[in-house]
């Protein structure tokens, strides 16, 4: 006589997952696997135009972990701390517009869905600098400021180039800060704005910018101190004044409008002589003007008496 | 004690009378434009975030006369009750 002994582990017929549902499974796997092994397609998916990447800026040195780069952030809207990334993940990158106004002939305000289709996209692997001392490199993909200024036609009045980040108090617990200058202010000279290297960032790692990092828009100078980086930009305005900078505003003894580094010249605080590696933790020798001096030391000829470095 | 609360108190008369309700925070700025700044940082950075977002904000956005006043009330009712048992 057979007889048909329950197993623990057995399941009736009705608990049996219908086949639509697991071959729809089998299919939605088969498409990740494959936009995993594509790259430019998987940033396309994620809103990121694809950008070939732009070899004359070697950086040197290995890219720093994407994780390092979008968990250990400076962005002090968000508070003091390096752990600002889930915080800043409250903010809102879309819709996002940026003003470019002040001295030009042709002023436009863009949304960030247009500048990303219109401007000339490309990758650079940037080194980056922070004051505290601390360094990074990062694969950003954007485009050249002088793309973006080509469009508005500055005025030959026009001498500096002023950069405001978005001050959203709902989302920004700095901002109830009331006593400090917001919104954070940075600027450079329109020599600096029209040099090469002078980079407007709205991707890293081949994704859109994540919040933390400032998206989804902000500036990048390698050659200066990262604090000079405005990010979450809405504002870009020429002027004929000198700008001064959020921090600048408050404590200017330590952090100027130049900024450019210098590993001779310390800040009040602490040695610039040596930077450590993001992710690694290995104490490199930091280089003048961050290593990018054959392309921007011509910017400073004549200027000894300003306070280049601080 | 009993000296410490009256002249917290009386601080808190003073700051009210000289800058009404402007934040402890503002003013503490106006004295000293850096002190805050690396106050935060020492809190959020070697502390607890919150620490600084939760409960210190709060305070330094408040008047500045409010943390005198409180402390200084506090202290005095205290006083005031050990000098009676």
């Amino acid at each position: 006589m057979h007889i048909l002994k329950s197993r623990p582990w057995n399941l009736p017929e009705s608990s049996a997952t219908p086949e639509a549902l697991v071959f729809g499974r089998r299919q939605a796997m088969a498409l990740g696997a494959g936009m995993l092994a594509a790259g430019p397609a998987l940033a396309q998916q994620a809103g990121l135009p694809p950008a070939m990447r732009n070899t004359r800026y070697a950086p040197g040195r290995a890219i720093t972990a994407e994780r390092e780069v979008t968990t250990y952030n400076n962005f002090y809207e968000f508070g003091s701390h390096k752990t600002i990334s889930a915080a800043a993940q409250r903010m809102p990158l879309r819709p996002w517009t940026v003003k470019v106004e002040g001295m030009v002939e042709a002023p436009r305000e863009y949304g960030i869905e247009d500048l990303l289709s219109r401007m000339p996209l490309e990758e650079r692997v940037y080194r980056l600098r922070c004051v505290e001392a601390w360094a990074m490199v990062v694969p950003w993909t954007g485009f050249p400021l002088s793309a973006l200024l080509a469009e508005v036609k500055p005025l030959s009045s026009a001498r500096y180039v002023v950069f405001q980040t978005a001050t959203l108090p709902s989302v920004m617990p700095g901002l109830r800060q009331s006593w400090y200058p917001w919104p954070y202010t940075e600027g450079c000279t329109i020599a600096e704005a029209g040099n090469e290297l002078s980079f407007m960032v709205v991707g890293a790692y081949g994704k859109l910018l994540l919040p933390q990092n400032g998206g989804p828009l902000r500036f990048h100078q390698p050659w200066k101190y990262g604090f000079k980086a405005g990010k979450s930009l809405v504002t870009i305005r020429l002027t004929d004044q000198r700008p001064v900078s959020f921090w600048e505003k408050i404590q200017a003894q330590e952090y100027g409008f130049w900024a450019n580094v210098n590993p001779a010249v310390p800040h009040p605080r602490w040695s610039q002589a040596q930077e450590r590696m993001l992710g690694t933790g290995e104490s490199v020798p930091t280089q003048l003007f961050n290593g990018y001096g054959e392309f921007v030391a011509d910017l400073y000829t004549g200027l000894q008496r300003e306070r280049l470095w601080a | 004690m009993r000296l410490i609360g009256p002249v917290l108190l009386a601080l808190a008369a003073g700051l009210y009378l000289g800058f009404g309700s402007d934040p402890l925070g503002a003013l503490l700025f106006r004295l000293d434009p850096g002190l805050l700044n690396l106050l935060q940082a020492v809190t959020q950075r070697y502390l607890l975030p919150m620490l600084w977002d939760d409960v210190l904000l709060p305070v330094l956005e408040a008047p500045a006369w409010i943390a005198p006043a409180v402390l200084g009330g506090v202290l005095t009712l205290l006083g005031w009750m050990r000098a009676r048992g």
